[in-house]
């Protein structure tokens, strides 16, 4: 036996702290503590955007079975993305999204704007009772601000349970509001990007032409509706259904598309424009199987929306325990999604200007793949460390649009990889 | 000793996982025949179940509270492994009587419809009520009734 | 105690049950307390809800697609 100090444990010091301000007494409060899950995560993209999220989350149980549950979320942004212009065999040069200065992209490189360095904050706090026998409602809201976004959300949704509770259907319902205040403002759509030189005294003038607003908002309904059922002692099922309509400013106020001569030689770039209105439904579905140790969680969603976006996402893991508690969980996740119908990798200058155009790849043909791994351990006291690594690749694909001229000599499609790690320790 | 040990727990080991009932499986009516006379609160348990870990002071509570009136607080657990159920009165003690029905038997016979179950029965046998679930605004009516019936 | 055997027959329903409704789903399921591996942290459904958010961050920012899942159903049972 060890003969070791015991050191202070964070959670019954705070347990008592809160237990203090309640009036309690001791043995009663023990029962209720806070359960905390912290983590540190950073994405890297190879050449590209990096992100750094810590979460600080916890949940408390009260004595009714009523759960609190609160969630700091705080996230920095670094690095460049695709700004929707093509590559070119001859260097380009394009103004910040803010006008305050251009920037240069070399020969047959894809042009990526590293004005992104944006730090956000996000706040989440739900609360969970039962009501009545076998309901069980939850509320919760949302609150997200960063430089230029602001986004606030309200949640609610019921939950009931039949046959021993091995069935359970639940209904549920948000709605949430977002403001883009982008530095430099909303542009005007599908209007030529102004590439001047910023020092010139006429420059902000012609900038300012391009510009309709100073911010835009949009406003989101989501409705969802599940059923759990049990299946046997290692089994449960999950199908979902999601309904979800957006409605206000959808565009990426920083994007363009390259708007090409004959020979597929750059002449202009054109802000954007997406639609303002945008309606999804998705049909989930999960089974977890607890197999002699190990157990499988597996799931499928399909997504199909009115921009003429289907999607697939195909997702396994299989936590594999150890005799010593440690466990370790491999990943895979396979998603395959269609172009929207206004996306187009450029568009030809004597082409009919749409009404509506993007060239994000992101809207585009992609098919994407991330294989990962975890590792846990827990660490006595009901504390728990765990590390995951994953590797994300993304392969943006052909829509069928015919590359022209100088386009041919150019990656229109390029591939992305990233890393992403993260540490979680839960006390 | 040694030897009836082992041939003890290959006994106990061999009739938990018998797939068919069989005769030394909890039945309702010898359990109650056992305490006949006394107020009995029967409760079901299994080390996964939170409530029941919660259940268990207020239990040792009542048990000690009415010892001198005819009351009983049975307590039956329902772990298919009865290692966990032992890891569990480790950190969680009992001062009342634990039975063990890790083949269900009895739970099936008294149709439980949830995860805690308790009955209180009167002193002549009879089940006066079921209940499903441990809170404490529960608690508080279940010793409401235990009061009623001594 | 080995009553799982007897549902075997009807796992392949599963999908279509719970579709259809909790009247036809009466059948499948457990007795209350046969939840043990239902009751375990690891067979929630969203059992690491930290990891489900970011990785939601991740491909909500990089994808066109977001959300889908829920809650509700599962684990221990217990009122």
């Amino acid at each position: 036996m060890q003969l070791k100090a015991k050191k202070p444990n964070l959670k019954v010091m705070l347990t008592t702290a809160s237990c203090a301000l309640l009036g309690t007494t001791a043995t009663v409060c023990a029962e209720e503590t806070w359960q905390f899950d912290t983590a540190i995560m950073h994405y890297a993209e190879a050449d590209r955007v990096s992100a750094t999220e810590a979460i600080i989350a916890g949940t408390k149980t009260f004595k009714n079975d009523e759960i609190l549950s609160l969630k700091l979320t705080i996230d920095a942004l670094t690095g460049a993305s695709p700004n929707g212009a093509t590559a070119q065999p001859t260097p380009q040069t394009f103004t910040r999204p803010s006008g305050n200065g251009q920037y240069n992209v070399k020969a047959g490189d894809t042009p990526l704007d590293d004005t992104f360095h944006d730090t956000r904050v996000q706040l989440t706090g739900q609360w969970t009772q039962p009501l009545l026998k076998d309901y069980t409602v939850s509320v919760g809201g949302n609150f997200s601000k960063e430089y230029d976004y602001m986004s606030a959300s309200l949640n609610g949704n019921v939950a009931r349970d039949f046959n021993k509770k091995n069935t359970t259907l639940s209904a549920g319902m948000a709605y949430a509001y977002d403001v883009i205040e982008p530095e430099g403002g909303i542009p005007k759509p599908l209007s030529e990007m102004d590439v001047g030189d910023s020092n010139d005294p006429n420059f902000n003038d012609d900038f300012n032409k391009t510009r309709i607003a100073s911010d835009e908002s949009k406003s989101t309904i989501d409705l969802l509706f599940g059923v759990t059922q049990v299946i046997n002692r290692q089994m449960i099922v999950q199908l979902n259904y999601s309904y979800s309509t957006v409605s206000g400013y959808m565009t990426d106020p920083f994007k363009i598309i390259s708007s090409v001569n004959k020979n597929g030689e750059s002449q202009a770039y054109l802000y954007e424009n997406r639609p303002d209105e945008r309606t999804k439904h998705a049909f989930f579905g999960q089974t977890k199987y607890h197999f002699d140790s190990g157990i499988l969680d597996a799931s499928y969603r399909y997504m199909t929306d009115d921009w003429q976006i289907d999607s697939h996402t195909f997702d396994f893991r299989y936590l594999i325990p150890f005799t010593n508690g440690h466990f370790i969980e491999p990943h895979f996740r396979l998603y395959t999604q269609s172009a929207a119908e206004f996306y187009q990798p450029f568009i030809a200058q004597d082409e009919a200007k749409p009404n509506f155009v993007s060239a994000d790849y992101r809207i585009g043909e992609l098919d994407t793949y991330t294989v990962g791994l975890k590792y846990g351990m827990p660490l006595g006291d009901g504390n728990n460390l765990s590390f995951r690594l994953e590797y994300y690749h993304q392969t943006p694909k052909d829509n069928g649009t015919q590359a022209i001229g100088v386009l041919k000599e150019v990656e229109l499609y390029e591939q992305v990889d990233a890393i992403i790690v993260q540490v979680t320790y839960s006390f | 000793m040694k030897t009836i040990a082992i041939v003890m727990t290959a006994l106990i080991l061999f009739i938990t996982h018998a797939q068919a009932k069989d005769s030394t499986s909890l039945q309702y009516k010898d359990v109650i025949k056992q305490y006949k006379g006394d107020v009995i609160y029967l409760d079901f348990w299994a080390s996964w179940c939170t409530p029941c870990r919660k259940s268990f002071p207020w239990m040792n509570k009542i048990q000690q509270k009415y010892a001198d009136k005819n009351f009983k607080v049975i307590s039956v657990n329902l772990d298919a492994e009865p290692n966990l159920a032992k890891q569990f009165l480790a950190s969680t003690p009992a001062n009342f009587t634990i039975l063990y029905d890790p083949d269900g038997s009895l739970a099936e016979e008294l149709q439980l419809k949830g995860m805690p179950s308790s009955f209180i029965i009167n002193a002549e046998g009879k089940i006066v009520s079921a209940h499903v679930g441990f809170t404490d605004k529960k608690k508080v009516n279940y010793e409401q009734e235990i009061e009623q019936l001594l | 105690m080995l009553i799982v055997n007897r549902y075997k027959v009807l796992v392949a329903l599963s999908l279509v049950c719970s579709v259809v409704g909790m009247s036809g789903c009466s059948s499948l399921g457990v007795e209350p307390w046969e939840r043990d591996l239902l009751a375990k942290k690891e067979m929630a459904l969203t059992s690491a809800p930290i990891d489900a958010s970011l990785d939601d961050h991740i491909y909500f920012s990089k994808e066109a697609t977001s959300g889908g899942r829920s809650f509700g159903g599962g684990g221990c049972g217990c009122n």
